[in-house]
């Protein structure tokens, strides 16, 4: 069956996560299209982890739905998961298996054939030059490395959205090349890509949307044109979060 | 820069205190604790004071290696509860080790442990005012030594042990030494013990007080009972290998706290098997259903395997499960001239720890949780591969060990009983270990950090679970020891109940509980990773 255009990649209604007196996510209200590259962008603390984990089925919200594409994730997860391949930001991964063997079990949880594992495996360990390390626990990884292999488990059973928070954190420039390449790729064959960044230049030159986010809210979104302007990006973004620190002159910090 | 450490001290312990509501439920009862051992403490002065020199010197000698032997363990075993001070947060500020060690050695002296022992040895250690105010003076003076080699000595451990579990080698040797020492320790006890306690007092007391008011753990301690007896030249050696033993562990200290500045907690060069073990792993696990052999469930035993081999809090779960009925078999029915029968108890032990031990283990599962949680509804194959593993050592062991007390016993008319009744008490346990992992999780250290240690923010939490898998487990368990307790004690015509019995009430308790459990693992699904992270 041919699903109608419209449906977006994903959808979050009104998606609300309170810590006590904090709201992480206060009625977050986002479409991301099918076959967008989309960032979410937003300073420290504005809650772009907490709502991609709800996104994403790690941590249950207060209230609010999320749909990946059209599938209500909270109430048919085993419909909506296998459509959603997640890189999580700060949470660690079991080390103690070998790069290889944590792809391998990202496939077999997945419910892949051990044949179509291995030659998958072997695709992403080659393409993200991970070889290397391929037979290393993944205990004695680097971050740039764990990244990496993350990446690679969520991509092994060929999802159709990808949600990346951070994805290029700690990961070197050719790393960082190779993963453009296959964010990019997986874009053009009809993927979806959300991805989490401080990086505006990153975001400016990969995503096709934006969302700003703030202080638990959606405070724009859209096309890249529509959110930029005129501007830049890190400008418009500065605008909309407000930049109102004191600023003081430093004079003490120059060397006499 | 010792006002500024004690300070910094003060400030971070009342944030703390203010933010984490249960360290003020710990403080609170650790200090109505002391409250309440001041009459104890005030009676054994009184009683030092009117006691013979030798009985006064042999009973703070014995105190004085009891208590060594605490400062040196309970911070390796209690680590993570107060790092305020761990040396490692001075490293960015660029500070020398001479600097802050002035201010960390105060610090530690100034906790609540440290003035509660101060006060305890200096009531006790003057007693012996009684025999004169100069052997007075010098058992305030070892007192006051022995209480900084006590807190030199707990921080120089609580260190080292940061170290041992930073290393992978270093960690594997340790938790081999450590083994065979306590196997050496459970024989030294039973060969001693099984003497008899009278006659073990009666020769072996004396001698062993001598060979330690001379070891500078209790030297200190002991300085006093030389001044009274008027050997001078005895005072100023034990006050002296005291003060030399004191500064060793000092120095050993502050080489650690150097150490710990410049270098940060790192991962190893990096060894793995050579082939991906995990992609067609479980193909030939009986424990699994056939359908979970080449499915998920399958890749989750082979990776909770993996864990059982290799991850230290796995190990040391494995090691104390063991070690309890060893010691029972071993040393107690022996020492206590039990009935043979009484070993039977042992593989009820060894299967019921097994399965309680289990109570936490999703939480010991954090650092796979998200991975496992985003590839959709897998709750059943998670409980169903990781229990397999748990069930893929400990049931041969419960069995094997069954046979053995059987035998040992020379009672094998009973030997379906009791390995019916075993594998029944490790499956219902197992089972009800299944549940409570999922509905009342609490955090662990997280694989490669102290195996002992306690994550802090997890206390409260960390009680309830216990209790209640306690609970629940001593509820159920009576159903499925009774029969074996009448076979052996009342009639042995009750065995074959025991045996269909246990083995019945362990399949169901089991299956039921994994089930139970994987559903309420993918209910819970959205909370478990923010329980346990």
């Amino acid at each position: 069956m041919t699903e109608p255009v419209t449906v977006p990649a994903m959808s979050l209604r009104g998606l609300t996560k309170v810590y006590g007196s904090l709201r992480a996510a206060d009625a977050i209200d986002l479409d991301i299209p099918t076959g967008s590259f989309y960032g979410v962008v937003g300073p420290n603390g504005a809650g772009k982890t907490t709502t991609l984990s709800m996104a994403t089925g790690l941590l249950r919200p207060d209230a609010g739905t999320v749909h990946i594409c059209g599938i209500d994730l909270w109430a048919q997860p085993d419909a909506a998961k296998p459509l959603l391949g997640v890189l999580p930001d700060g949470l660690r991964t079991f080390d103690r298996l070998t790069g290889s063997e944590l792809i391998s079990y990202a496939g077999r949880l997945r419910g892949l054939d051990p044949a179509v594992i291995e030659q998958r495996r072997d695709d992403l360990i080659a393409t993200l030059d991970l070889a290397g390390a391929a037979r290393v626990l993944v205990m004695d990884y680097s971050a740039g490395m764990a990244k990496k292999i993350a990446l690679a488990c969520a991509l092994v059973h060929a999802p159709r959205v990808l949600v990346l928070d951070e994805p290029f954190e700690a990961v070197d420039p050719v790393s960082a090349t190779a993963i453009r390449r296959i964010l990019i790729d997986f874009v053009a064959g009809g993927g979806t890509v959300v991805m989490s960044s401080h990086v505006m230049a990153l975001v400016e030159r990969l995503c096709t949307h934006v969302a700003v986010v703030g202080a638990g809210r959606v405070l724009t979104a859209g096309t890249l044109d529509e959110v930029r302007g005129e501007s830049e990006l890190e400008a418009r973004f500065v605008e909309l979060v407000g930049d109102e620190r004191e600023h003081r002159d430093l004079a003490w910090l120059r060397p006499s | 820069m010792v006002a500024t450490i004690l300070s910094l001290r003060f400030v971070s312990m009342r944030h703390l205190l203010m933010r984490e509501k249960w360290r003020q439920i710990i403080l609170g009862a650790a200090v109505l604790w002391m409250l309440t051992l001041i009459p104890q403490v005030l009676w054994g002065y009184s009683a030092l004071t009117r006691a013979e020199p030798t009985a006064r010197n042999a009973a703070l000698v014995t105190l004085g290696v009891f208590f060594a032997l605490g400062w040196a363990l309970v911070p390796v075993l209690i680590a993570g509860v107060d790092d305020t001070l761990d040396p490692r947060r001075f490293a960015p500020i660029g500070v020398k080790a001479d600097r802050i060690m002035p201010g960390l050695l105060v610090a530690a002296l100034i906790t609540l442990p440290a003035l509660f022992f101060t006060a305890l040895w200096l009531t006790l250690s003057a007693s012996w005012f009684a025999s004169g105010p100069v052997t007075g003076a010098i058992a305030i003076l070892g007192a006051l030594i022995q209480t900084v080699s006590l807190v030199a000595l707990g921080r120089l451990g609580a260190s080292w042990a940061e170290r041992i579990f930073a290393n992978r080698l270093a960690r594997n040797i340790a938790f081999a030494v450590s083994f065979f020492a306590i196997i050496a320790f459970a024989y030294f006890a039973w060969q001693t013990l099984a003497q008899g306690l009278e006659s073990l007092f009666e020769a072996d007391f004396d001698v062993a007080i001598g060979a330690l008011e001379d070891t500078p753990l209790v030297s200190a301690l002991a300085a006093a009972h030389a001044a009274e007896q008027g050997h001078w030249a005895v005072v100023a050696w034990r006050l002296g290998i005291a003060l030399v033993w004191t500064g060793v562990l000092l120095l050993a200290w502050r080489a650690n706290v150097v150490h710990a500045l410049v270098t940060p907690l790192h991962r190893s060069g990096g060894t793995g098997p050579r082939t991906d073990t995990v992609v067609r792993a479980g193909r030939r696990m009986i424990l699994l259903a056939p359908s979970d052999r080449v499915g998920p469930a399958g890749a989750v035993f082979a990776r909770a395997a993996r864990a059982w081999r290799s991850d230290p809090r796995y190990i040391t779960g494995l090691t104390a499960v063991v070690l309890l009925p060893v010691v029972f078999v071993t040393v107690i029915v022996p020492v206590f001239d039990l009935d043979p029968r009484w070993t039977f108890a042992a593989p009820f032990v060894l299967a019921t720890s097994v399965g309680w031990g289990r109570h936490n283990d999703v939480a010991y599962d954090s650092s796979a949780l998200w991975l496992d949680i985003v590839a959709g509804r897998r709750g059943g194959d998670v409980m169903r591969g990781r229990f397999a593993a748990v069930l893929a050592w400990s049931l041969p062991l419960v069995v094997i060990g069954s046979l053995v007390v059987v035998g040992w016993a020379g009672y094998w008319s009973l030997a379906p009983a009791v390995v019916g009744t075993a594998v029944g008490a490790l499956g219902t346990s197992l089972g009800i270990a299944a549940i409570t992992s999922v509905v009342l999780p609490y955090r662990t250290p997280a694989p490669g950090e102290n195996p002992f240690g306690a994550e802090v923010g997890s206390v409260g939490a960390g009680l309830l679970g216990q209790i209640v898998s306690s609970v629940a487990t001593f509820a159920i368990l009576p159903f499925v020891i009774v029969p074996c307790v009448l076979a052996v004690a009342v009639d042995a015509r009750w065995g074959i109940v025991a045996a269909i019995g246990g083995l019945g009430f362990g399949v169901a308790g089991y299956v039921f509980g994994l089930l139970f459990a994987g559903r309420l693992y993918d209910a819970r699904a959205g909370k478990l990773l923010a329980a346990v992270r």
